[in-house]
């Protein structure tokens, strides 16, 4: 093995998901201690610290590439590993790590860059008869040029940035008066989150499902799928919920988008994990959106059915390995899903709800895989992400996985924050759910309802309010509120004397 | 005593959605569901915090706000808001409230804290229920928040570049 020393240009969970499997295959690892949080349970996974919490710079260690490059160089370290979000799709960084003899565990800066570049990767797509939305060639300038081209394709179109992912820079447009508006919020958008304000147009497919593929390549130009996953439930493009098979594919559907994600895969010559979105209309026609050249937050559910684990696999392949499997070797056995655990307040319109940790207390079920960058007395903090953990559970087929999913969002104990789980409790009850119909429009159009209560907890939360109430005013005999005739307690009287409290 | 039967001692606890729950004083730690009693043990230990058990299930509590006789508690990581009136105050309560019900200002509040990016409306303008009326940015996310009611603009409280906290009033619409 080449790769002796991993440096960890990323934090939380993924940072303990890379370093659990460079332990198994005893490569050691370098994580980067910051002042956002110097206790983070990271950390204790890693075989060297490097302590950057006297960093005063305004941009987080985790963006910067000159200084992780000097991290690598001054640790030792011969590899990195960027994870998902920060500079995993940045190219530029990709390339610094090759001029200076760091190995980058993720594919090619050209393929980075192409897949990067929505304008680029449309235009390889097309040429390799990938199908697709209909949309502009290239980047639109401005509203007027906007509103001609959505006048061609037709509304509802759906302008995206080209740098973009992640939902960010993206917006739905269903009619001519609303293009100004929609124009230059998904500009600047995407001007504050990618550096890049240039967007395109594409017919909007309406109420679609989310399909993505994991693809594998190695460096000889092997490049093989590993099935699919269904990411359709999610809300403003952000996923909450992934699960691996889909229901609406059959063996025939997946091998022919299959051969179309590796295709365009090749196209690129991409090596690593990546994996190619399409979008599903309710005809099963099939749209390339985009390919993600990264790691995903949602990779376990893949790993679940068809037991390969990709941080190794991304390791062997940066290692100049080549793949040790074929097509026909891989099979998906099972069903898995994700729910991505999240302090957020359901409430409240997913509102970011962060804070400390209070206890923590996670399933131990077999068919149970938590993974977490957090413990009891930990911090989620308002500058990272808003994620808890990943609550991934296992079943033999799709109604066993949701009803251990069920079981195990019982037996999740989390205390501090508010989180996402009633409104996964809500998901797994949900027939539309259930029967596997849902697409991307659920959340916006089928709920009514976003959390999931039984019968008696809020009549059991009243008790507690009334109990609270006693011990606060009325335990004390001289304030015990007497009710006898003509003897009723002024309420207003009642409200000073708690006061008084 | 006749009269102690008819003015029972009790306490309500009315929820936020108009829920009505009666608990008879003294408070008993059990409640009673068709014939049945169940025991409600409120509990707390080093491990799980505070927390109800029920019907052999725990579940976790907190109390998020505890003002006066208003008390907002998370139950199995929801959260409920109840005020707690005695049968005298509710009553009032209910005269008190009687005539209202019809034209009272909609606030527009900031779902969460973040930037004020743009504000699409002016004092006086009418919007309608749906529409987009401030661009709020949070989590490098452009958020609209959007008008709860068809109306009329009447205050505009926030300002484009200003920073706001969760809850801050932006805007005011008269329906």
């Amino acid at each position: 093995m080449k790769i002796k020393r991993i440096l960890i240009a990323n934090r939380g969970e993924i940072a303990i998901r890379i370093m659990k499997t460079a332990r198994l295959m005893k490569i050691e690892t370098v994580a980067v201690k910051t002042a956002a949080e110097p206790n983070a349970m990271y950390l204790s996974y890693a075989d060297f610290i490097f302590d950057n919490t006297e960093d005063n710079s305004e941009v987080p260690v985790f963006l910067d590439i000159e200084k992780l490059i000097a991290i690598a160089l001054q640790m030792e370290a011969n590899a990195v590993h960027p994870g998902y979000g920060f500079l995993a799709e940045n190219a530029y960084f990709a390339q610094k790590c090759i001029d200076n003899k760091i190995i980058f565990i993720g594919p090619s800066p050209d393929a980075i860059y192409k897949m990067g570049n929505k304008t680029i990767a449309r235009n390889l797509a097309l040429k390799n008869k990938i199908p697709m939305a209909m949309g502009s060639q290239g980047n639109i300038a401005n509203e007027e040029e906007a509103i001609k081209m959505a006048e061609k394709i037709g509304y509802p179109v759906i302008i995206k940035a080209a740098s973009g992912g992640g939902g960010r820079g993206m917006r739905i447009v269903r009619k001519k008066d609303e293009m100004e508006k929609m124009f230059s919020i998904a500009s600047k958008e995407a001007e504050k989150s990618f550096n890049d304000p240039s967007v395109f147009i594409e017919k909007y497919i309406e109420n679609p499902k989310h399909i993505e593929f994991q693809i594998l390549g190695d460096t000889k130009g092997n490049v093989i799928h590993l099935g699919e996953r269904e990411c359709s439930i999610q809300r403003k493009h952000q996923k909450l919920l992934e699960e691996a098979p889909s229901s609406a594919l059959d063996d025939k559907l997946r091998k022919k988008m299959g051969s179309m994600a590796i295709q365009i895969a090749k196209a690129v010559n991409y090596y690593s994990a990546g994996t190619v979105e399409f979008l599903l209309d309710s005809e099963k026609n099939f749209y390339f959106m985009e390919m993600n050249t990264r790691i995903q937050v949602e990779h376990p559910v893949t790993e679940e059915i068809t037991g390969i684990d990709l941080i190794e696999q991304q390791i062997r392949i940066a290692n100049g390995e080549a793949l040790k499997f074929r097509q026909e070797d891989i099979k998906l056995t099972g069903w898995a899903i994700e729910c991505r655990i999240n302090a957020e307040d359901v409430q409240a319109g997913f509102a970011p709800d962060p804070g400390k940790i209070e206890s923590l207390s996670m399933p131990t079920d077999a068919c149970v895989r938590v993974d977490t960058g957090v413990q009891r007395g930990s911090s989620i903090v308002p500058s990272y992400d808003s994620m808890i953990a990943k609550l991934i559970v296992k079943g033999k087929d799709r109604k066993d996985a949701l009803k251990n999913t069920k079981m195990a969002l019982d037996k999740v104990w989390i205390k501090g924050t508010k989180t996402t789980l009633p409104f996964f409790r809500m998901l797994v009850r949900h027939p539309k759910f259930q029967n596997g119909t849902f697409t991307t429009a659920f959340i916006e159009k089928d709920l009514e309802k976003f959390y999931y209560n039984s019968e008696y907890e809020e009549m059991l939360a009243a008790w507690l309010a009334i109990k609270l109430f006693v011990e606060e005013n009325l335990s004390d005999d001289s304030i015990s509120v007497d009710y006898k005739n003509g003897k009723e307690l002024n309420p207003w009287l009642l409200n000073k004397r708690i006061s008084q409290f | 005593m006749a009269n102690d039967k008819l003015q029972k001692k009790k306490l309500y606890a009315l929820s936020s959605e108009n829920r009505q729950f009666s608990f008879n004083l003294p408070l008993k730690h059990s409640i009673k569901i068709g014939k049945r009693e169940y025991d409600v043990k409120l509990k707390a230990d080093e491990k799980l915090g505070t927390y109800i058990l029920w019907k052999n299930r725990k579940y976790p509590v907190e109390i998020v706000k505890s003002r006066q006789n208003k008390y907002e508690i998370l139950f199995n990581d929801i959260s409920y808001t109840f005020t707690v009136e005695t049968p005298f105050s509710l009553q009032r309560m209910k005269v008190l409230t009687a005539g209202k019900g019809k034209a009272t200002t909609e606030y527009v509040k900031a779902p969460m804290p973040g930037k004020i990016i743009d504000i699409l409306v002016r004092e006086g303008s009418t919007v309608q229920r749906g529409e987009a009326v401030v661009i709020l940015e949070a989590m490098k996310m452009q958020n609209e928040i959007l008008s709860p009611a068809n109306g009329t603009i009447v205050k505009i409280s926030a300002r484009p570049g200003s920073n706001v906290m969760k809850d801050d009033l932006l805007v005011e619409i008269k329906p």
